[in-house]
């Protein structure tokens, strides 16, 4: 009984973790298009560290860099949408770490470097991001929409045939 | 529940049922609750957003003007007044022919509007007969007659300040102006700046951010400038300047350091700040105390101060404040800004680019809801620079500093001009009537006085009053 209990909680505890996490992700990127005129250039120029000439790069290209603003707000709303609901969750959250890893590597909180974006808080080597990152990986390695999600009907849905 | 333990279950029971269902879709209201916040958000923000209403210019009635003082002034507020609707420019007057009246006839030309050009101001108002209103950018000694003659002429008056350098003259102009029924608004341009505005509706009178004031102190400081010249060929003719008032071409540009033509810069540059403090402390003086003299430049050609400081005394219902107002024009340290400092916080405001900001005393109620309304920026945190020493027990903590949220790019005096122009349309209220300019005369010409005075001189509330 008491494992069952503990179980229970621990079902709970990831259904909030991914609706919350889905929730940051969905707003990031609905507030970016309703914004209308947001770009990744001031966050991209000023990266930092050795893939520095790859976002520099992406901004320097203003093809390239609306694909990455499009790819960006699209990639944050539907990984969201899919961490609230649980639809595809594993596929989601991955897509999710991918995309924060992305952010990390432009501007890694390293020794020695200094951004003129300020950040709200104080970071070394581990910053927001990284726990974000871990957090999805969390919700990749347990069952966080199997029960309490739309992946509970896809899976049903695709062992009937 | 693991993989295995869900295959399992598929297997016994492969059907998706109610439950299973409903259990599926179980997390999909937070959707609602993220539309629902999402859609507040954004009321706020279009609430905190929304433009106010401007007067749609096809509606504005087109007003005919005439321009007298085309200096270095007459210029500034030309452009301005190029930039706003629903004027037609009439008339230019200067005695400087060559220089200033051919070049404001000029630039006004190129905006489409051919100008007749006049020397004198009776003869303009003799000749212009469809006029609505004049502007007036002429020395101070001239302001009274000129803004007297265009009143009883019918005519609205726009004058810059100093409204006269005389108090008789500022006397005479505003019953020329309740006589003739004709409206008067002196060039005071802070007084319809949206960002002084914010600061005083908003900020001093709604919020109260600043408690209960008790200082204000304020300053313009100039660096040395050479005295203005002129290039020979395009002087004016001695009878002609000594007709209108100057004994040379030397004082003719640099009439504002000339006793009886100007005020000096105590008046040129003080007189605009020193209205601020009247109206922010919504006050009069009960005295003034002032230092200065012609410390600097040569006293021949200066014979105003070039150094002043003053303090004034203020007592409002809250209790007495005391103001202090300097201007140096040998060095130019921190330029020009007013400063009003209570018991809860300061404002620090400039009509320079935008300048300005409000620190919340470390004592005082949270501001947070001044913010969340937009009142101000959310603050800076003041007092997390690193530093080694220990805050002493007599030092209060550096206050937060918040941004005055108004941005203002137009040219400074384009709002004041505006508000003129649509009072005479009938659809506003002056921000610098005539009686307000004389209040601020009296304010402001009594330091002078009390220089030369050499002691504190007290005003009466009588010597406000017309």
């Amino acid at each position: 009984m008491q494992i069952k209990e503990s179980q229970k909680l621990q079902t709970c505890a990831l259904v909030i973790l991914r609706i919350l996490i889905g929730w940051h992700f969905l707003y990031e990127g609905v507030a970016k298009l309703l914004k209308g005129n947001w770009s990744a250039a001031g966050f991209l120029s000023q990266s930092k560290w050795i893939l520095s000439p790859v976002f520099q790069w992406m901004v320097s290209n203003e093809t390239v860099l609306n694909l990455v603003n499009q790819m960006n707000i699209w990639g944050l709303i539907l990984i969201g949408l899919g961490l609230i609901t649980g639809t595809f969750t594993r596929i989601a959250a991955a897509a999710g770490m991918a995309l924060i890893f992305l952010y990390y590597l432009c501007n890694p909180p390293l020794a020695g470097l200094f951004y003129s974006i300020p950040s709200e808080g104080n970071y070394l080597i581990v910053n927001k991001n990284v726990v974000e990152m871990a957090a999805l990986f969390v919700l990749i390695v347990f069952p966080a929409a199997r029960n309490w999600g739309i992946d509970h009907i896809l899976v049903r849905m695709f062992r009937r045939s | 529940m693991t993989d295995k333990q869900n295959k399992d279950k598929n297997k016994q029971n492969p059907s998706i049922d109610r439950r299973d269902f409903l259990q599926g879709l179980a997390a999909t209201p937070v959707l609602g609750l993220f539309g629902a916040a999402l859609i507040h958000e954004q009321s706020v923000k279009k609430k905190l957003t929304k433009a106010k209403p401007k007067v749609v210019p096809e509606n504005l009635e087109p007003l005919n003007i005439a321009v007298i003082g085309s200096g270095a002034q007459g210029q500034v507020l030309i452009d301005a007044m190029l930039k706003l609707p629903g004027l037609h420019f009439k008339a230019v007057c200067d005695i400087w022919t060559e220089y200033n009246l051919k070049r404001a006839a000029g630039i006004l030309k190129r905006y489409g509007h051919p100008v007749n050009r006049y020397i004198d101001y009776r003869d303009m108002l003799v000749r212009e007969q469809d006029l609505d209103a004049v502007v007036i950018a002429s020395p101070d000694f001239w302001h009274a007659d000129h803004a007297v003659a265009c009143l009883e002429a019918g005519l609205h008056v726009y004058c810059e300040k100093e409204m006269s350098n005389t108090l008789e003259g500022a006397h005479r102009m505003v019953m020329a102006s309740r006589k003739a029924g004709k409206l008067l608004q002196i060039g005071h341009q802070r007084r319809s700046n949206p960002r002084y505005l914010h600061c005083y509706d908003k900020l001093i009178r709604e919020a109260k951010l600043l408690g209960r004031m008790t200082s204000v102190n304020g300053q313009w400081n100039r660096a040395v400038q050479p005295d203005l010249g002129w290039p020979e060929k395009y002087a004016i003719q001695p009878d002609i300047l000594r007709k209108y008032g100057f004994d040379s071409m030397h004082q003719f540009r640099n009439w504002r350091w000339f006793k009886n033509l100007g005020g000096g810069p105590i008046v040129d540059l003080g007189s605009h700040q020193i209205d601020i403090y009247n109206w922010f402390l919504k006050a009069r003086p009960k005295s003034v105390l002032a230092s200065g003299g012609t410390d600097y430049y040569d006293p021949a050609a200066h014979e105003w101060y070039d150094t002043v400081l003053a303090i004034y005394e203020y007592e409002t219902p809250a209790g007495t404040v005391r103001a202090f107002y300097q201007t140096l024009t040998s060095n130019s340290s921190e330029g020009y800004f007013e400063n009003f400092l209570g018991d809860e916080g300061t404002l620090h405001i400039s009509e320079s680019s935008n300048r300005g900001g409000v620190y919340r005393e470390p004592n005082a109620p949270q501001w947070d809801e001044w913010v969340r309304l937009g009142y101000l920026s959310a603050p800076e945190k003041a007092g997390t620079q690193a530093t080694s020493a220990v805050l002493d027990v007599r030092e209060t903590i550096a206050p937060d500093r918040h941004d005055i949220p108004i941005v203002f790019t137009d040219p400074y005096h384009m709002p004041h001009l505006e508000n003129f122009f649509n009072t005479v349309r009938g659809l506003d209220t002056l921000n610098c009537p005539a009686e307000t300019g004389y209040e601020t005369a009296v304010t402001v010409l009594k330091v002078n006085e009390a220089v030369k005075a050499g002691k504190q001189l007290a005003f009466s509330e009588q010597d406000f009053l017309i």
